[in-house]
């Protein structure tokens, strides 16, 4: 007993800590961060037919072709083409990136996701919160915070099986350091799964994201070719 | 038949082409059947030691070194080395094949394949079942009936999801053809299981995508999926072939 309510304790407090960690860290690189604040939203904005083309380059075009793209408008993403099968083409933003990643709000950065059917039922709202919340102007302390609660109450789903994405857009735009890096597949599942695909390990062709507060766990795959079958750089595979 | 079903098929069929397939759609065409019954035992046994290191090389060292490893006896498969990291490593015989695959007696092939504890729980547990059987000395028709009513019954436990596996051996020999430009009996791959459903969920085998519906069970009779993605890598770190 008295051992549980020490575990209990001392489990609670590491929580605490992991919280109030977790909100320092984010306040702290608001402080130092090469983009501590949203540029304005134009810095944001593309051209739509560019951004349709954009978005469709993240799979190969027998995919994109029949699947919905998704512009970003100013009051968020729109729908720009219907899609037919299922999956959905949209261009994210900075505001997707890890909250301590340094280029979080990089008005620069352009990540061409296809979603396949799963995905685009649970990831997208995600993508859809931030969207709204870094549309609307929140501290990057705010959006955790935010982003948190909605997972907390259960307004945002966690990745159904299956839920995976192309990322092969020989045209995306990460950073100035990383490019455009390579083309990869990735593939998300709840955190609580504890998920072990030997992710990370030396030689394992697995990289793998714990996000936070998002209860996700990311796995990424690089893969040889661009959409367009070019061959990726092999020194980025 | 509509045209987008005429589509549908041939990139199938391609992507089965491209794929581990080749060599079988190959051999099916030939009228005497390769290995039309089981060899003796002995020919789909191996040293000990170099079961172990061959069903290791599965996977990158960082991995495989810490997983358990099976190795195939006179009645089934048995842990030669006890794991510390939920991964199971073990060589996989011609008979895990689809039943229809003229390579399903081969005593030549080796699949060395480290399976991730989901896996490891759902999937391996097929291996050793067919292993079982065949040991026993079933036929093929026999075996594949078995199998079905081990999974009517729910012998057979359901599928976790993320289950997968790693096959990057440059030692596997999995088919009597070669299967790259450049003359390897394998292809450096990673492999995902998932109920059986379309496989357009997952891009695969359209042009140009990464994404390869491997036709290992395919609900002939075990209700899952594999799918392929190649990691242009062995597991020791030289480059593989990607195609």
């Amino acid at each position: 007993m008295i051992r549980n309510v020490t575990r209990t304790i001392a489990l609670g407090t590491f929580a605490l800590v992991v919280v109030l960690g977790a909100q320092g860290e984010a306040r702290a690189q608001d402080a130092r961060a090469p983009y501590p604040n949203m540029a304005p939203l134009d810095q944001y904005l593309a051209d739509r037919n560019s951004e349709i083309a954009l978005a469709r380059s993240a799979a190969p075009e027998s995919i994109s072709r029949d699947a919905e793209v998704l512009v970003l408008g100013r009051h968020g993403y729109e729908t720009a083409v219907k899609g037919k099968n299922g999956w959905v083409c949209v261009v994210e933003r900075s505001w997707m990136a890890p909250f301590d990643d340094p280029e979080f709000l990089n008005p620069d950065q352009r990540v061409p996701l296809c979603l396949n059917p799963p995905a685009a039922r649970t990831h997208l709202p995600l993508t859809f919160k931030t969207t709204e919340l870094a549309m609307a102007g929140q501290s990057k302390t705010q959006m955790f915070d935010s982003i948190k609660a909605a997972y907390d109450k259960k307004e945002l789903p966690l990745p159904e099986p299956g839920a995976m994405c192309y990322m092969m857009s020989k045209q995306q735009y990460f950073s100035r350091k990383a490019g455009n890096a390579d083309p990869h597949l990735m593939f998300w599942f709840p955190q609580k799964d504890r998920m072990n695909w030997g992710a990370d390990f030396p030689g394992s062709p697995v990289d793998v994201h714990q996000y936070s507060p998002q209860p996700i766990t990311e796995f990424d795959i690089s893969v040889s070719k661009w959409s367009d079958g070019t061959a990726a750089p092999t020194d980025q595979h | 038949m509509n045209r987008e079903i005429v589509n549908a098929i041939a990139l199938r069929r391609l992507a089965l082409v491209v794929v581990l397939g080749m060599a079988w759609q190959a051999q099916a065409r030939d009228a005497k059947a390769p290995y039309p019954s089981m060899a003796p035992i002995e020919q789909y046994l191996m040293d000990r030691n170099a079961e172990i290191a061959l069903a290791r090389s599965a996977a990158p060292d960082s991995i495989s070194r810490d997983a358990e490893v099976m190795v195939l006896g006179r009645h089934g498969y048995e842990t030669a080395v006890q794991g510390k990291n939920g991964f199971v490593c073990v060589v996989e015989r011609g008979w895990m094949n689809l039943f229809d695959n003229p390579e399903f007696w081969s005593p030549k092939v080796r699949g060395p394949i480290c399976f991730n504890p989901p896996a490891a729980r759902t999937v391996l547990p097929i291996t050793y079942l067919r292993t079982k059987l065949v040991l026993a000395g079933k036929s093929k028709a026999e075996i594949k009936e078995r199998m079905k009513a081990a999974i009517e019954k729910k012998e057979l436990p359901v599928l976790e999801t993320g289950a997968m596996s790693y096959m990057m051996s440059k030692q596997s020999y999995l088919t009597d053809n070669p299967v790259t430009y450049d003359g390897a009996h394998n292809l450096a791959h990673l492999m995902f299981y998932t109920p059986l459903m379309d496989s357009a969920v997952w891009g695969a085998n359209m042009p140009k995508s990464p994404v390869y519906l491997n036709p290992q069970f395919e609900g002939q009779p075990e209700p899952i999926d594999v799918f392929m993605v190649l990691t242009g890598t062995w597991s020791d770190g030289t480059p593989a072939p990607l195609s």
